[in-house]
């Protein structure tokens, strides 16, 4: 049933979202983006949550839509600078159910530092946008952003002004979307960003923003009015609302869904007309796209490159152009889409990914986790191979520091402790604080494995705040994980990497207990540790080769003819012989050779 | 072998196999004989135990620092070789280690085969073998690990560089390190003095 309301475009946002079937939102306030959250927070039946900053906010965000809830992420235009990190990598893997991005830009900056344009954001990450003109749309493309979300499984950005954030205007309301439920299934191969997961999903995205394209072709959001007048407007924004009062005799092709721009579209419009502009704000966004057809077009040489338009400045601006002899008509060129990379031959050879060195304490770590039925969310360092057959013991990789506000937004949205976040030691330093910080301050159930094993071991081996090894080989200061945790005010424990007893009941304890826990897995990276730590002996008789040993996917376990052998690079971990349920497996200490 | 062009040489194996070490004495040895030299590694994954490839142009002047061909391969591993084989045209050299076989963890576990068919695939694609037992030569010169050493010795006969190059390259890979050069020059002359009485599998 429709009602009116009279709401600014934040409001209708947030209202929008509701209907949409949104149960959750969450962002940082920035003007012109504030009032989405502090509106949303006022609506049953959604949950809406401030964050730390709009890093965090995304991650949090995207945890959410991988449990199932439909997320609204809000910000302002420079707030995605600092969510630039996720949202890059976020259109790669795509989403569970729908996350929509609010970018409010501030054109005229009257609260803020720069001008950035940011719809360059869509076409730099190939997601698609789109740009409401007033309360109205903002309102009903919301649903529309959601649905274009699922159906091409991609985050959508929605491109917000100042005008139209802080614009009120009439709205009628609609009733609410019907969605079923989306349940949350592991892909590694989608949300988990190694490099040779990442490659195939490169190749996903440049295939969805050409099947986007001939969306927005035929996107009731992107609408061309005939007017009377040998002269087309192109246009998007609250710039359409200027334009309908500057030239309301003019024929206008209005972009509710700009980006990837509906070449067809434009060409029909130069069917009607001789003389065309494109009418934006800030920076020359479609102009360049419609002169890279080959088309005759005047924009930016007239209409203001920098602050607000409006009606005046537009009439002003292209009024002389109607004076002056239409351009002859140009053949257009649709550029074909782009060429993909060949494929990688396909071989019989068996593939050698890298995997976890022998001794590798986060070994440990993914083999005590996986005794839980937790969703892991992974990070970024050596231990995201563990993503990787046999241990195959995380769900998630996105970002540096993404691990643990994905873990946080997952379990808000189901309401329970059902992710854990896995970060290396120099990651957490990096950018998990800020993710534990506000997974505290919004009292987010979850624990959290930092795998500290005192360095940056992928890159080879440098030094962190964590460590105080500085680059000129000093030593300066160095934080502690655990006093910093207790800081915060979340519960730690440390315990050795290599004593799988302990560890694995922390990492039971801390899996069980309500609220939120960081267990700090603690053992220098085995490549910095020159001595083993003993031998492993292999009992011939008791092993069966049930392979239990090798799930841990330690390359040091080679399976002979009748039994397991241990190779030379063997560090003495004793990984093995705890899991071995036969006690075939027996550790001999380094310092007890030759006395036994 | 005409001395306009450029030529090039990839060096193929496991991560800490010294892939990058036998890069920089070939990179060094070309640079040695006058010669523009470029070289190019992917080397995050290098420690982590998976397939490295490193790869050096050298030529009166090189443009680019890779190519999608390589005019010699070096296999420091009998896996990584196979799998270079196809960076190999017609007529290209394949220096391998014949004995050197590291299973990744697919083969271990026994969802995989190792391939066995180095020689017949060399063949069909009209590339020359030389494999060598190179860690048995390593060791002989007085270390396994020179195995990287000792197919850069069995590669040298079919590249352009004096023996004096080499030699210079070598020390210049061990600054200071005396026992480690005079290791690698021996391990680099049983290599040489290998070819023609290549070991098969």
């Amino acid at each position: 049933m429709e009602r009116s309301h009279f709401y600014s475009g934040n409001e209708a946002i947030a209202q929008g979202a509701l209907r949409a079937g949104v149960r959750f939102a969450c962002g940082y306030p920035g003007t012109p983006s504030t009032e989405i959250i502090e509106a949303a927070a006022r609506l049953e039946g959604l949950h809406a949550q401030w964050c730390i900053n709009e890093k965090v906010a995304l991650e949090v965000g995207v945890g959410a839509s991988l449990a199932g809830a439909r997320t609204l992420v809000t910000m302002k235009h420079v707030g995605l600078n600092v969510a630039a990190d996720p949202f890059m990598t976020l259109s790669l893997t795509g989403v569970n159910a729908g996350l929509v991005l609010v970018s409010a830009d501030d054109p005229g900056m009257h609260s803020s530092q720069n001008e950035q344009d940011n719809r360059h954001y869509a076409k730099f990450a190939k997601v698609p946008m789109l740009e409401p003109a007033d309360s109205q749309e903002a309102y009903d493309f919301i649903a529309e952003a959601f649905a274009l979300s699922e159906e091409f499984d991609t985050p959508v950005l929605f491109r917000t002004t100042t005008r139209v954030a802080h614009g009120r205007g009439v709205v009628a309301t609609r009733d609410a979307v019907d969605l079923a439920p989306r349940e949350y299934a592991r892909a590694a191969e989608k949300f988990v960003m190694v490099p040779a997961h990442a490659r195939a999903r490169n190749r996903v995205v440049l295939e969805r923003l050409e099947s986007l394209r001939r969306r927005a072709e035929e996107s009731p959001l992107n609408v061309l009015s005939p007017g009377t007048m040998d002269f087309g407007i192109i246009t998007s924004g609250i710039a359409y609302a200027y334009c309908r009062e500057a030239f309301p005799d003019a024929w206008v092709l209005k972009l509710g869904m700009s980006h990837p721009l509906p070449y067809a579209k434009v060409l029909e419009l130069y069917e009607h007309v001789s003389r065309v502009a494109v009418v934006e704000e800030l920076d020359p966004f479609i102009e360049e796209q419609v002169r890279a057809l080959g088309l005759p077009v005047v924009g930016k040489k007239v209409i203001p490159a920098d602050g607000e338009l409006n009606q005046d400045v537009i009439r002003a601006a292209l009024e002389p152009l109607l004076r002056t002899r239409p351009a002859g008509r140009r053949k257009a060129q649709i550029p074909p889409p782009p060429k993909l990379s060949a494929p990688a031959p396909v071989t019989d050879l068996p593939v050698r990914p890298p995997v976890l060195c022998p001794g590798c304490s986060h070994r440990s770590v993914y083999t005590a986790l996986k005794r839980h039925r937790l969703a892991a969310m992974g990070d970024i360092g050596c231990y995201t191979l563990g993503a990787l057959s046999p241990l195959s013991a995380l769900d998630t990789c996105l970002c540096m520091g993404a691990s643990i506000g994905m873990m946080a937004g997952y379990n808000k949205a189901l309401n329970r402790k059902a992710a854990v976040g896995v970060i290396g030691d120099s990651t957490f330093f990096h950018s998990g604080i800020t993710g534990l910080i506000d997974a505290n301050y919004n009292e987010a159930e979850g624990l959290v494995l930092v795998l500290d094993n005192r360095t940056t071991a992928m890159t080879g081996h440098q030094g962190h705040p964590g460590t105080g090894d500085q680059a000129e080989g000093t030593c300066g200061p160095a934080t502690d994980i655990e006093s910093l945790c207790r800081g915060i005010g979340v519960r730690c424990v440390t315990v050795d990497a290599y004593d799988y007893e302990a560890l694995e009941s922390a990492i039971r304890d801390e899996a069980l207990a309500p609220g939120l826990g960081v267990v700090v897995a603690l053992a220098p990276c085995a490549l910095n540790v020159r001595d083993k730590r003993g031998t492993i002996e292999v009992d011939d008789e008791r092993c069966n080769l049930c392979g239990i040993c090798l799930k841990t996917g330690c390359p040091a376990l080679i399976p002979g003819e009748s039994a397991i052998t241990i190779s030379d690079v063997c560090t003495g971990c004793a990984l093995c012989v705890a899991v071995c349920r036969r006690g075939a497996l027996s550790f001999v200490a380094a310092d007890d050779k030759g006395q036994s | 072998m005409s001395e306009d062009r450029v030529r090039t040489v990839s060096l193929v194996g496991v991560g800490g196999q010294g892939i990058l070490l036998a890069a920089a004495i070939v990179a060094e040895a070309a640079a040695a004989e006058g010669l523009d030299v470029k070289a190019s590694e992917v080397k995050g994954m290098a420690q982590r135990g998976g397939s490295v490839v490193s790869s050096v142009r050298f030529g009166d002047h090189v443009w680019s620092p890779v190519s999608g061909h390589a005019d010699v391969v070096i296999g420091i591993e009998h896996l990584e070789a196979r799998r270079g084989l196809a960076l190999l045209n017609p007529g290209g050299t394949l220096v391998c280690a014949a004995t050197t076989r590291i299973a990744p963890g697919s083969v271990v576990r026994r969802e995989a085969a190792y391939p066995d068919d180095l020689e017949a695939a060399a063949a069909a694609r009209g590339v020359r073998l030389i494999a060598l037992a190179a860690e048995d030569l390593a060791q002989q010169a007085g270390n396994e690990r020179a195995a990287n050493v000792v197919l850069l010795g069995a590669a040298s006969t079919v590249l352009p560089f004096r023996d004096e190059s080499w030699q210079r390259a070598i020390a210049a890979a061990f600054p200071g390190k005396v026992r480690a050069v005079e290791v690698n020059q021996r391990a680099f002359a049983l290599g040489r003095a290998a070819v023609g009485e290549e070991v098969g599998e």
